[in-house]
């Protein structure tokens, strides 16, 4: 696996590697978002993945079979833990009782980050479980960026914001979203988990140039990128990660690469989920995309 | 015209505070009372109207699917007219106070021992209470559990002090009519009998295996159960035993007891 590589000291940088770009230290690898209904034959087979993705809230039970197999997987695999309850863009006071829960679960599994939404969940003490846009002003990057030091803080390491799909903006937007996730992560000193797909699915429904959204996000913020599916109803996309990375989002991911290099990249399903064997071959076809747009790893 | 300028045009200027649409947003999801569109940007194909409904569609999609995972054989016994009834009815009754979803229907039994039509049918109810017991054993803590080694080890002369502890995922749970055993006839596909009133007492938990089982308890056993929570030892259990039936062999029927705790996995280690 690349993640073996020798760093350079100086740089931080793999040096063994034919790419012509650079490997960042962080680099993982091509990974898998990881389901229940695989848990058996991550275990059972020896397979082509470098490393997995959970779902944080999936996990904070206190015990049973599901946590049983994610100790099991966890022994054999690379992990980072994702979330999508922190809702760092609510006006409700942060829930520390949920931080507190997410703090045991990463001491449990030791990921090697922990990455949720830029977005807000719920408010007034109501939960929509969906990954609500913010209105891009001042009034919400002085909040979310106030939150964000308060969670890093907290958790004692940087967090990883995600873009989110979105179908609607607020006319109080001052600012375009990649303009206000730049600076949130300028400003509280997180970092990006940036979802091709997200991107994608939102240009489409508000008619902008994907590639604007790439050239705006700074280089060195950039830590994972998520791939996804989604259904497309013509006049509007949804991101129902329920089919495999539609053409138009590879094509995408293939100028993410030329822009961000190496970044840990997975394939995230989470709606008819189909057999490992095929997740595992769009697995294979982004790092191809990968080897012929940065070059081999060695 | 440069696109991020392209984009920045298309913002009226408005004041409107981030709490503010939050909340305007959330009463648009959860009753249709809100003003929130008049905040939303008129863009492209689709209207506002509709690009809220996608959002609107996804909150009760969410819980209905939820709901659906969590109770799949109460669903079967409502049938579709009714559950979607019960759905809609809950969804707004107990909007979700949690950060996982795993706790949405939690208070789904009591909705429905307290909503019009469900509550007239209070079978309905237990098979939901019973359904939620099953997740419970399923996720609880885990703990070793206390094996027949475990006993053998023990010097004989220590067992009658013996006090025994529940593995973290046991459940007992008393039913005033047949809801197990309708919810077993639906889970084997089979037509269930028609609810009758009979008190009934479940344990159910977490085996070795890690699967969650459930069987009945006679009262004599739930009785000893009753006992050992409250810290009862070992030989406490006995000499009940001996009161309740002083010709039977209580020595044997005692083991016979510990034994079955101990294969069944419901004890735990210490």
């Amino acid at each position: 696996m690349a993640n073996n590589q020798p760093i350079d000291n100086m740089t931080g940088e793999r040096s063994l590697s034919l790419s012509n770009v650079p490997v960042p230290e962080h680099f993982l690898g091509f990974g898998l978002g990881l389901r229940t209904e695989h848990f058996q034959d991550v275990l059972n087979d020896k397979i082509n993945i470098d490393w997995f993705e959970v779902v944080s809230e999936n996990f904070m039970v206190d015990g049973g079979k599901p946590k049983h197999y994610l100790h099991s997987i966890r022994e054999l695999y690379p992990m980072v833990m994702h979330g999508v309850s922190l809702s760092i863009g609510s006006t409700d006071p942060l829930n520390f009782d949920y931080l507190r829960k997410l703090k045991v679960l990463t001491n449990e599994l030791q990921p090697e980050w922990i990455s949720d939404h830029l977005c807000w969940t719920g408010a007034h003490e109501k939960n929509s479980h969906d990954l609500l846009p913010l209105p891009y002003n001042d009034e919400a990057l002085n909040h979310v960026c106030q939150r964000v030091e308060q969670v890093q803080e907290f958790l004692g390491r940087p967090i990883l914001l995600e873009n989110v799909s979105s179908y609607l903006s607020y006319k109080n937007s001052t600012m375009t979203e990649w303009q206000f996730f730049n600076e949130v992560a300028r400003r509280s000193g997180c970092e990006i988990l940036l979802d091709i797909n997200n991107i994608y699915v939102s240009a489409r429904n508000h008619d902008f140039n994907p590639q604007d959204y790439l050239n705006g996000i700074a280089k060195d913020k950039v830590k994972q990128f998520h791939l996804a599916g989604h259904s497309d109803y013509g006049d509007y996309v949804i991101d129902t990660h329920d089919h495999p990375v539609a053409d138009p989002v590879w094509q995408l991911y293939e100028k993410a690469l030329q822009r961000f290099g190496w970044i840990s990249t997975m394939i995230e399903r989470d709606d008819n989920i189909p057999p490992l064997v095929e997740l595992l071959a769009e697995v294979d076809t982004a790092r191809n995309i990968a080897t012929k747009t940065l070059g081999s790893l060695g | 015209m440069k696109n991020d300028e392209k984009n920045k045009s298309k913002y009226s200027v408005s004041k409107l505070s981030l709490h503010s649409l939050q909340q305007q947003m959330m009463n648009y999801l959860t009753d249709d009372k809100s003003a929130v569109a008049q905040h939303v940007v008129e863009h492209g194909g689709i209207s506002r109207e509709a690009r809220l409904h996608i959002y609107k569609n996804a909150y009760q999609m969410r819980f209905k699917e939820t709901i659906d995972n969590d109770h799949q054989i109460l669903g079967m016994y409502l049938g579709d007219d009714l559950f979607d009834q019960m759905v809609s009815g809950y969804i707004k009754a107990y909007p979700s106070n949690n950060t996982s979803l795993r706790n949405f229907a939690d208070s789904l039994p009591t909705f429905l021992a307290n909503q019009i039509p469900f509550k007239d049918y209070p079978l309905i109810s237990e098979l939901a209470h019973f359904e939620r017991l099953l997740m419970v054993a399923f996720d609880a803590k885990d703990a070793n559990h206390f094996t027949r080694e475990h006993l053998l080890e023990m010097p004989h002369k220590h067992w009658p002090s013996l006090v025994f502890r529940f593995h973290p995922s046991v459940q007992i749970a008393m039913f005033n009519f047949n809801s197990v055993e309708t919810w077993q006839a639906l889970k084997q596909e089979q037509a269930p009998e028609p609810a009758k009133q009979a008190a009934n007492i479940w344990l159910l938990w977490r085996n070795n295996d890690r699967l969650t089982q459930f069987r009945s308890l006679s009262q004599q056993e739930h009785h000893l159960m009753t006992m050992m929570l409250n810290g009862h030892d070992f030989a406490s259990l006995c000499d009940n035993l001996l009161s309740q039936s002083p010709n039977e062999d209580i020595s044997q029927l005692a083991l016979n007891y510990l034994l079955s705790w101990i294969d069944d996995g419901i004890l735990a280690s210490h």
